[in-house]
């Protein structure tokens, strides 16, 4: 009965104060992209998944906010259009291989470049250090650190570590994405 | 059918829709959440900008594109069709279409019953580069065997869209597009109504996957012809292939291996005479077009295609009465005997209310009829002259045209015809084709000269055509004074003078001047003089200038004066034009430092310039309302055609030899043979050779392709000798530097004359190519180092007499066979030729054996049994070479010919006759 209630009440919610979100994710080939949305929208992690060509669109369902989730391909040359998608969206989401030592200048680099655009003032970024569970990682701090966030101005700035393949730390992010939801 | 209907009402019914208003509503595309509705109705404007024609600027469309891309993956599946719809069209002028490969590539693949599931293959063979083409190897392939016609048609095309990008990866779905071909499949049985959500493919029975499967294979198969001959074999077995248009596929397939190898003609031919019986009609129509259209074809090999197109001529609908016919109409420019028997049914069309039907029909009979039907066709289609647009009655006029060139003894009525028509009411296109039907009765068939003049000379008393009024002006200055009574013409000329323009008055004061230069009668001469002199007191400048010049020219007589009046010979024109073209538009600057030299272009004789004119116009039988060609082209080659394709090659030839320093002393080609092959096609190097006559040298051109893959041949050469070296003394060899695999070379090796400029040397030459062959190493693609030195022999050749003999035209045959027996000698032969079947066979054999022009009308045969070809010449030193040929068919021996031939100069005769026995 209880069940009842909550799927009339999601329901009347979605119908009459549905709002839809947009979220970019972006970040360098081979960081875990479209694995955290596949995760996150409810499905199995896959360990051998292809390079996206081009961008994957989902949509997540939390309550009465649908989030638009753009996984854009994270090889070079699809990395001229990040800005196109990232305009006027909710937030951007930068994720990084902390595994992966040797990437992080070119990452940062990336970062910092698509911040300057003028055209992506405000939109506040979340990055996302993935492949926490693996051995030879960076701790959230030394990500900060590496990716120069501090100097990142004129937006709201968070970072937190996750494990798409475990599935840690996910509900944070969905928790802080959601803030956004109403703006 | 409703598709068109609906373009129709788009100009109309729609509001008028801008290209930057549609770009500015495109922001619609941003805002969240998306309204389906709006975006379709968007989506859609955007759509009939593209499909009519409009383009967006590169830098728009990547906008647009970029906007409509937010639209992905909305749950509207009508939404999501027209955004694959409008991407495809986009995807040509927006940049970074790339973006979306992976977002479509999901749909293709998602839920099987999709309706956008078509709509998104279709896009994604548009989108996608080479680099990626392999990972969509499996989504194409299950979607290719795919039970749903409209998914499966959907891959195919894309597959042959894809093909020349990716030709390897496409290669490898060979087995699932044999499937798609094979399976005769319907969809019609698993949804009976139950699930008829919109979101759902609809039921589709068409069979027009098989014509795309069959498309798609013959692309992947096309340089394996064994492949294409099974293909061909399996589904064209009956009952294998359900759509038609399929089928007509397979038969130009068909047709196209008959042509190719010799091997394949006969079981081709079955398979196309079986397809004659389809019960499509698309399919009989092209099966019957194959047939006509095979090179050799037989005439019990046609009847069978005529038979079927006859019985399509009764039909009640004019679209297969009209295809029917216009097969007919192309059969019977070159089998015209065969299509005699539907002549009944064919006049039954000539009152056709759709004079598209009509004129094919008139056409066609005018080229079956034998002499006898002319005069009564000629009736009939006088009765419906007057109904028809100008456009066809030039195509008529053309086919009369023709006509009188081929039977010169029915002039009369033709001319009756065309004098009847000219009178009529028409435009400037229609009277132009009537006079130049009339020109040409003038100029080759002299028994009617007098009477077509009167005609124009009628004609220009009242015309309004400038231009005509001049060519014909021309035409009487040129021809009146050859005639019997030239004052007749002056008197219309001066009337011309007195009521016309200034640019007819000056062409008529031209044509006046021709009548009083080089006359001999004073009288006349006088009158010339008064009526010239009075146009000098002409308002025109030009006029009067003319009429000076040639007061003057028509006063001191000489013979520089007759020469520039009655100039005979001409410039060869098509050279010249050519020699111009190239002047002008040379890229080095240096050339211009000197003027065109006018001197360089040969010189012709107005006759030879008449019997090049005469085969060409008898060669272009078809009328101008040609049909449009859809099949592999390729000409019947008849006699005619390759003489008409035979200036153009001279002229060819001479300036690749122009071209050649060690050739350029040599001076002009004289005459060029046609090329004689000197191999079979299929062997490892292909030899042909033509002989090319100079004033004092002979020179023969050797074409050399070398078939054999992976080899080069360097420093190859061609020693030939002659059987008789005391004539033909060998000067040098130009060889060819290196020949790669399939790249033809020429080697040239000259021979001196050793008796001199007058002598013929005839001779039999044997060949044996010399050359060093090297390997190319297949990890570089470079050639080997070393090479060995290689002979290869082939077959021999003759210089004969025809090689020295080019054709030349005149009107009277019977008064230069006289002139010719007069001063030079005689040859005679008598030939049985068994391996002829018909006199056409031999007639044409002849001509070309002998290089000879057909004069009077005789290169067609009337009679089945006995025929007399009259044939003239002229040598390359100038001497007329006249030849009459008695011919008698026989079933049991063939033709006997009897060869007689004059020459004007000592030796040719029996030389010319040599080259035939």
């Amino acid at each position: 009965m209880a069940g009842l209630f909550k799927r009339v009440y999601d329901w009347l919610l979605r119908t009459f104060w549905a709002t839809e979100m947009d979220v970019t994710m972006i970040g360098l080939q081979n960081a875990g992209k479209t694995s955290l949305l596949r995760v996150l929208s409810g499905g199995e992690f896959a360990i051998d998944s292809i390079p996206t060509v081009g961008f994957n669109m989902k949509r997540l369902q939390r309550g009465h906010v649908t989030l638009k989730c753009w996984d854009l391909g994270g090889q070079p040359r699809f990395r001229p259009m990040w800005e196109r998608y990232c305009r006027n969206v909710n937030a951007i989401v930068f994720i990084v291989d902390i595994a992966d030592v040797d990437a992080l200048p070119m990452a940062r680099e990336e970062l910092h470049s698509l911040m300057n655009q003028p055209s992506l003032d405000g939109i506040p970024l979340l990055v996302l250090g993935n492949k926490s569970d693996l051995v030879n990682k960076l701790t959230v701090d030394e990500l900060i650190d590496a990716m120069d966030l501090k100097n990142i101005a004129h937006r709201e700035v968070s970072c937190y570590g996750i494990s798409a393949k475990e599935e840690t730390n996910l509900e944070a992010v969905l928790q802080w994405l959601m803030k956004f939801a109403n703006r | 059918m409703s598709y068109g209907k609906k373009d129709e009402d788009a100009d109309t019914g729609l509001v008028k829709i801008d290209r930057t208003q549609v770009f500015q509503e495109a922001r619609l595309f941003n805002t969240s959440p998306i309204q389906p509705r709006r975006c379709r109705i968007l989506l859609t404007k955007i759509g009939l900008l593209l499909y009519t024609g409009e383009k967006f600027p590169s830098t728009e469309a990547t906008t647009l594109f970029f906007g409509i891309s937010k639209l992905f993956q909305n749950k509207d599946a009508s939404l999501r069709q027209m955004v694959h719809l409008i991407i495809k069209e986009l995807a040509s002028s927006a940049d970074d279409i790339i973006m979306v490969t992976s977002t479509i590539m999901k749909d293709t693949g998602g839920s099987t019953d999709a309706i956008y599931r078509p709509n998104a293959i279709r896009a994604l063979c548009r989108i996608i580069d080479a680099t990626t083409v392999q990972s969509i190897e499996r989504v194409l392939k299950t979607a290719i065997v795919d039970k749903n016609p409209t998914v499966s048609s959907a891959a195919l095309v894309s597959s042959y869209h894809l093909l020349p990008i990716a030709r390897e990866v496409v290669k490898r779905w060979q087995s699932e597009t044999q499937e798609a071909a094979a399976s005769t499949k319907s969809s019609g049985g698993f949804s009976l109504g139950f699930s008829s959500s919109s979101a759902n493919l609809p039921v589709n029975n068409s069979t027009m996957t098989q014509y795309h499967a069959i498309g798609l294979l013959y692309q992947m198969r096309m340089h394996d012809r064994m492949a294409l001959v099974k293909m061909v074999q399996q589904f064209g077995a009956a009952g294998a292939m359900k759509n038609p248009a399929a089928i007509v596929m397979l038969v130009r397939l068909a047709a196209q291996l008959a042509e190719e190898d010799a091997q394949l003609r006969r079981p081709m031919m079955q398979l196309l005479d079986g397809w004659l019986r389809h019960k499509s009609e698309m399919v009989n129509f092209e099966a019957a077009k194959a047939i006509c259209d095979m090179r050799d074809v037989t005439d019990a090999e046609v009847s069978q295609a005529v038979h079927v197109l006859q019985l399509f001529l009764t039909s009640p609908r004019a679209v297969t009465k009209f295809a029917a016919l216009r097969i007919l109409h192309n059969i019977a420019s070159f089998k015209p005997h065969v299509v005699n028997v539907c002549n009944p049914d064919i006049e039954l069309l000539i009152s056709n209310s759709n004079r598209s039907i009509a004129t094919f029909a008139i056409t066609t009979l005018l080229k079956t009829g034998n002499e006898a039907s002319v005069d009564r066709l000629m009736k009939q289609i006088s009765g419906f002259m007057s109904e028809i647009t100008d456009e066809f009655k030039i195509t008529i006029v053309e086919a009369i045209r023709t006509l009188c060139l081929k039977f010169p003894s029915k002039q009369a009525g033709m001319l009756q015809f065309l004098s009847t028509v000219l009178r009529d009411e028409g435009g400037y296109e229609f009277k132009r084709a009537v006079v130049e039907s009339l020109f040409d009765l003038i100029k080759f068939v002299p028994d009617s000269k007098e009477e077509a003049l009167a005609h124009l000379c009628e004609f220009i008393e009242d015309c309004e055509f400038t231009k005509l009024g001049v060519r014909i002006l021309h035409l009487l200055g040129v021809e009146g004074p050859k005639t019997s009574q030239p004052t007749k013409y002056i008197r219309y000329i001066y009337n011309r003078v007195v009521l016309e323009n200034a640019t007819v008055r000056a062409a008529a004061v031209t044509a006046l001047a021709k009548f009083g230069v080089g006359q001999k009668d004073p009288e006349l001469k006088r009158s010339v003089d008064v009526l010239l002199t009075r146009c000098l007191d002409d308002v025109d400048d030009e006029v009067r200038d003319r009429a000076a010049l040639n007061l003057s020219l028509m006063h001191d007589e000489d013979e520089l004066a007759t020469r520039f009046v009655k100039n005979d010979s001409m410039f060869s024109l098509p050279y010249f034009e050519h020699q111009l073209v190239m002047y002008v538009t040379s890229d080095d600057k240096s050339v211009f430092d000197e003027a065109f030299d006018i001197s360089k272009i040969p010189i012709v004789t107005r006759e030879q310039a008449d019997a090049e004119d005469r085969t060409k116009k008898l060669t272009a039988t078809t009328p101008s309302l040609k049909p449009p060609k859809t099949g592999p082209t390729k000409a019947a080659p008849s006699a005619a055609d390759a003489a008409a394709s035979a200036t153009a090659t001279a002229q060819k030839y001479a300036q690749e030899l122009l071209s050649i320093p060690e050739l350029k002393e040599f001076g002009a080609v004289l005459k060029s043979s046609p090329v004689v092959g000197l191999t079979e096609a299929e062997t490892e190097y292909v030899v042909s050779v033509v002989k090319h006559i100079f004033k004092e040298h002979i020179v023969l051109q050797y074409e050399v392709k070398n078939t054999l893959p992976d080899t080069v041949l360097e420093n190859v050469s061609v020693v030939a000798t002659p059987s008789d070296e005391e004539e033909l003394q060998e000067l040098f060899i130009i060889q060819a530097e290196k020949l790669a695999t399939d790249e033809p070379g020429k080697i040239y090796v000259a021979f001196q004359k050793v008796n001199g400029e007058g002598s013929l040397p005839i001779s039999t030459f044997s060949n044996v190519l010399k050359f060093t062959s090297k390997e190319i190493d297949p990890t570089t693609g470079e050639p080997e180092e070393s090479g060995y030195d290689d002979e290869y022999e082939v077959s021999e050749f003759d210089l004969a007499g025809a090689d020295y003999v080019v054709p030349a035209f005149a009107s009277n045959f019977a008064h230069i066979w006289e002139q010719v027996g007069a001063q030079g000698e005689e040859a005679e032969e008598t030939l049985q030729l068994s391996g002829m079947k018909s006199i056409e066979d031999a007639t044409e054999q002849l001509t070309k054996a002998l290089s000879l022009q057909p004069l009077e009308g005789t290169d067609v045969p009337v009679n089945q049994t006995t025929h007399t070809l009259k044939l003239l010449g002229k040598t390359v030193g100038g001497g007329r070479v006249v030849a009459n040929v008695r011919m008698a068919y026989s079933s049991k021996t063939g033709v006997t010919t009897k060869i007689t031939v004059r020459s004007e100069e000592e030796g040719v005769a029996a030389l010319v006759i040599g080259s035939v026995a």
